[in-house]
């Protein structure tokens, strides 16, 4: 028997060894996935949570499989493949995203705060001329996929094509917003479909949807890279980020306390009380699945002017010394481990993250209620982009108007600033993409710019500037703008002057009362950029934090507009088609009458009917005469006279009923 | 012997007229009568915008509910909701939609498949998905891709009128474009049998100009009635179901999927005086009994298993057209057995061939017949009844 076993883990043993070496070897080549969570507490009581999954494929040409699929989802690969892919993002956002109180100069607010509705952006890798073809398909399949009207992209009046304001990669690039698509969970399932564990197990557990819905912000955005087609790339692969950003607020059990007074604690929050869900275990699929909890330099800074230098410390060193509580806050669990941010040369406040695994060791009994107690009142305020962007119409009436553009400086601490500032002519580079669709008429050459509300010649501010003006219901109009303005300045704003155009009936959707949109600009800065550098960077492998790491531009969209417009009275073809109808009946129904009636016949008719009676009169008067014995003679006939009275009247109407008819055309027909 | 000779030729047809009168109808009837059931498919419309109209969407995600859970899976299933309701600002419970104020079952649940939705909800959008008629680049999953087997419930509800239902209150379908429509779709054997069932006021008068065979259709009311709401739901404040889909869902509620509930007693549930309306119902169109067919029919996906006694063999058309006289027998035990040859080497003389398809498929629709009757006994003794006339006259003849 033992000789038996022996054989049996001799025969073993090469297997056991050919599958460790081949998961030493999977990086690269095999398909994997990971997920993450990320809480951030936010100044306005409010808390972040924001789910980042990431799939990878290798290539199809390095793998083995041909175009199989262990963990990447095949619709994706298939649509890379189909519409030759480079890259995609698909989002969908309900809410507007609050720049001044959840940030604007962090990775969060530049690649997940997107304009409401559904934005689709697409780099392709084909034929020029071929683009357009490919990009309507590529609407299709997402609105099949994603149970979404994206289809209403297809015409070409929806979509736009951006030279170099929107993505440094622009060619072959469409871009188009619906900014009033609706977002719910029929949009939803199918995103979490793509996830190999789906909504079963892991962190997407905590999907509940009415929680997820009654937040303040949510925004699900699918982005997809793919070097597949390109032939220098060293690995080539798909990968696929799925996030979901959402801005809840936590119930407070001791709700009764009023809101926003600074003296006043924040509200504690745990996994269940935002989710109503706890996390069970990971998903086994999952290479990684950890919580981040994350403090930002705002916050960072907030308490150290509060605490001392030693419960600084406590904070930053929460996980190792085993005591997860410190002066400010408590947290639930021990963290496995803290991120510590780099601190600048400028500024000493870093912003920390601590990380939780979600390893085997929770379960149904002991699940992962991350919970995080407040002890001490605290305000503070989040990073902001170097400039907080509104934009508005001017004007009233429905004829015309003015979009305005506002960008206030925000006051950025000297750290934010780039290099490129401190120079002589300091400025500040700013980029603005504006799309807006045909039936607003923009007269570029009204382009005005006050700068700190003072008019500026406009070849003093614009660097660069794109203009395709918009073809009636063709093509929407595209503005694209590169602006050098001095970095002192307090506020810069833009405002361009528009007629709005008529549409046909068929083109007005049913609700055109409530007005048309205007999707969002992009405004981005290029000097400006977000990136993390941790303390500890052992091998944290995390797709999250390599993001983090990573250059990310910042930019910022601003609200849709609301443009209303004169509605036609809808019923007015029917009111037409019902008056003419009419006139014509009268017209060919007196014109008929008369032709056709034989006035001849008619009269004698009349006389044969009268002669009847007449003949009874007769009779009765002759049998009358007889009796009385006098001699009868005949009363007198008709007078010819009303003959020719009637024919008269008959040649008036007759001219009449023409008058009426020729007049009838000379005006209206 | 020449007697005998004849009975024993009177007989089969006999066999034939008799079935004939029985089925209501000819052996060589339309080619839906002789396919099988192939598929369910279920296309569910909510034409109102707006969201006091909530009770629309409502009705519909109801019904999308109830043949889910009879069988029918999502993706045969065309859901077009004129509105976002679930998410709606206005809805005081975000992602969930109740039909009921005791707000006992979410409609919207975790796994919605809405296929049009908002401006898609069209008139033209609504004829291309029954008609079958869509641009290149359309993904499957928002196209009826129903065969001559399918049986199609198309549910719609909205604001309606005398022979029209309005969409999202800017146009009009009108009975006859739906008509039509249905027509075309019987013409491109896109359906076998096809339920239409209407929630709106004067439903009656939508199915005023359909013409197709294979057609039921209910209406929630008459021409001149108005159809109302059920009740109102403080919580959420508007009401939030129709009365003739409140009844349907009540009836729909006690059943499963293996229930053989007829269709009969659907219609009989609806009482005029809690619906404060007349449901209507057209059945002139349709050639089956009612009380034979079972809600399923429509509202589920329940498959009729066809059991083969022999491994199933690929053979063509015509190389088991001989097992003519195994046919025969089969229907008269009214077995439900597929016949395949036993030897295909044997091949009918190609001058033969038609005759022999035509007798096949004479038998075919006589087999399918037969297994439809139910009651077996009265078959026979109406058989034997019919027979006793001809027994005479062929007696007096022979004299």
């Amino acid at each position: 028997m033992a000789s038996f076993l022996r054989l049996i883990s001799l025969l073993c043993l090469p297997i056991l060894f050919a599958v460790s070496v081949n998961g030493s070897v999977s990086e690269g080549t095999e398909e994997d996935f990971s997920e993450d969570l990320l809480l951030k507490p936010l100044p306005d009581r409010k808390v972040l949570a924001h789910f980042h999954f990431q799939s990878r494929a290798p290539s199809s040409r390095s793998n083995s499989y041909g175009r199989h699929h262990h963990l990447f989802p095949k619709a994706i690969s298939q649509l890379v493949h189909k519409y030759r892919i480079k890259e995609m993002e698909l989002s969908f956002t309900q809410g507007r995203w609050r720049y001044d109180h959840w940030g604007g100069f962090d990775l969060i607010s530049s690649s997940n705060a997107k304009p409401s509705g559904v934005e689709l952006w697409a780099v392709f890798d084909v034929l020029p001329n071929e683009v357009d073809a490919t990009w309507k398909n590529l609407t299709h399949s997402l609105s099949g996929l994603f149970c979404a009207s994206i289809n209403f992209l297809e015409s070409s009046t929806s979509y736009s094509a951006p030279k170099w304001s929107f993505h440094p990669e622009s060619e072959n690039m469409r871009y188009g917003t619906l900014p009033r698509e609706a977002v719910c969970t029929e949009n939803l399932t199918p995103w979490l479909k793509l996830l190999p564990c789906r909504d079963k197990s892991g962190l997407s557990v905590l999907m509940d949807r009415p929680s997820i819905y009654k937040g303040y912000y949510h925004s699900q955005r699918l982005h997809l890279l793919s070097s597949e087609f390109d032939s220098n790339a060293v690995d080539s692969a798909i990968v696929l980020d799925q996030t979901l950003t959402v801005v809840l607020q936590p119930h407070n059990h001791r709700g009764t306390l009023g809101y926003s007074t600074a003296t006043q604690l924040q509200p504690s929050w745990s996994l269940s009380t935002i989710f109503g869900r706890r996390v069970i275990g990971k998903c086994s699929l999952a290479r990684s699945s950890n919580v981040y909890i994350q403090l930002d330099r705002g916050l960072m800074a907030e308490l150290q002017g509060m605490l001392g230098e030693q419960e600084m410390f406590s904070i930053a060193r929460a996980g190792f010394e085993g005591s997860r509580s410190n002066p400010a806050f408590e947290l639930s669990a021990n963290p496995d481990r803290v991120h510590m941010e780099m601190s600048s040369r400028y500024d000493k406040h870093a912003s920390v993250l601590y990380m939780f695994m979600v390893a085997e060791k929770y379960d149904d009994s002991e699940p992962l209620d991350l919970r995080f107690t407040w002890k001490i009142p605290v305000a503070w305020s989040i990073p902001q982009a170097p400039l907080h962007v509104t934009r508005f119409l001017l004007g009233s009436g429905n004829e015309r108007g003015a979009i305005a553009l506002q960008l206030k400086s925000t006051k950025p601490s000297d750290r934010l600033m780039p290099d490129t500032v401190f120079a002589d002519n300091c400025s500040l580079l700013v980029r603005v993409f504006q799309v807006v669709p045909w039936y607003i008429k923009v007269y570029y050459h009204t382009l005005h710019i006050f700068i700190n509300d003072q008019p500026h010649k406009i070849n003093n501010v614009i660097e660069k500037m794109q203009v395709s003006p918009s073809k009636d219901k063709v093509s929407p109009g595209v503005m694209e703008m590169l602006l050098k303005l001095p970095c002192g300045l307090k506020s810069a704003a833009l405002t361009i002057e528009f007629d709005k155009g008529f549409l046909h009936i068929d083109e007005y959707p049913p609700d055109a009362n409530q007005g048309l949109d205007i999707p969002s600009a992009v405004i981005s800065f290029p000097d400006f950029s977000t990136s993390t550098q941790f303390v500890e960077n052992n091998s944290s492998k995390s797709p999250i934090l390599l993001k983090w790491q990573g250059q990310n531009p910042i930019l910022s969209y601003t609200e849709v507009l609301l443009v209303p417009f004169t509605t036609p009275d809808f019923s007015m073809p029917y009111n037409v088609i019902t008056i003419t109808c009419t006139v014509l009946a009268l017209y060919f129904g007196s014109l008929l009458n008369v032709l056709r009636r034989r006035v001849g016949e008619e009269e004698r008719f009349m006389k044969s009917k009268a002669t009847r009676k007449l003949r009874v009169l007769h009779l009765v008067s002759k049998l009358l005469a007889k009796l009385r014995g006098r001699q009868w003679e005949p009363s007198e006939s008709q007078s010819p006279s009303s003959v020719s009275n009637s024919k008269s009247k008959l040649l008036f109407k007759v001219i009449l009923v023409a008058g009426l008819a020729a007049a009838w055309q000379y005006y209206f027909g | 012997m020449y007697q005998f000779y004849t009975s024993k030729m009177v007989f089969p047809l006999i066999l034939i007229l008799g079935l004939g009168v029985l089925g209501n109808c000819m052996a060589y009837a339309s080619p839906s009568e002789t396919t099988l059931h192939t598929n369910n498919w279920a296309v569910l419309v909510c034409t109102s915008r707006y969201w006091f109209n909530y009770r629309h969407m409502a009705n519909t995600l109801s019904l999308y509910r109830t043949v889910k859970r009879l069988g029918i899976p999502d993706e045969r299933i065309i859901l077009m909701l004129a509105d976002d309701i679930a998410c709606n600002p206005r809805n005081k419970y975000p992602a969930e939609v109740f039909n009921n104020e005791n707000h006992k079952i979410n409609l919207y649940g975790d796994n919605v498949e809405v296929d049009y939705r908002g401006y898609e909800v069209t008139v033209e959008n609504f004829l291309r998905v029954l008609t079958g008629r869509h641009e290149a680049a359309v993904p499957r999953s928002k196209r009826l891709l129903s065969d001559e087997g399918s049986h199609i419930l198309l549910y719609m509800t909205g604001h309606g009128g005398d022979e029209f239902l309005k969409f999202q209150d800017s146009e009009e379908l009108q009975s006859h474009d739906l008509a039509d429509a249905v027509k075309q779709m019987k013409e491109k054997h896109r359906f076998k049998e096809l339920l239409i069932m209407v929630d709106t006021c004067q439903a009656a008068t939508l199915f005023n100009q359909l013409h197709s065979p294979g057609v039921l259709a209910i209406g929630s009311s008459k021409k001149g009635e108005n159809s109302y709401s059920h009740h109102l739901d403080p919580d959420v404040g508007v009401s939030v179901v129709d009365r003739f889909t409140y009844y349907t869902l009540a009836f729909f509620e006690r059943l499963n999927m293996y229930d053989n509930t007829s269709l009969i007693s659907l219609f009989n549930s609806y009482n005029p005086s809690l619906l404060m309306s007349t449901a209507y119902y057209r059945t002139d169109l349709y050639q089956r009994r009612l009380e034979e067919v079972p809600v399923t029919n429509f509202f589920g996906s329940v498959m009729e298993t066809v059991h083969t006694d022999s491994a199933y063999k690929i053979v063509s058309r015509k190389d088991y057209n001989r097992g003519e006289p195994e046919l025969h027998q089969v229907s008269q035990h009214n077995e439900r057995t597929l016949i395949s040859s036993d030897n295909p080497d044997h091949f009918s003389e190609p001058s033969t061939r038609d005759e022999h398809e035509a007798l096949r498929s004479i038998w075919r629709s006589l087999h399918n017949k037969m297994e439809r009757i139910e009651d077996a006994d009265t078959l026979v003794n109406y058989g034997l009844v019919i027979m006793l006339p001809f027994l005479g006259i062929s007696m007096w003849l022979s004299r």
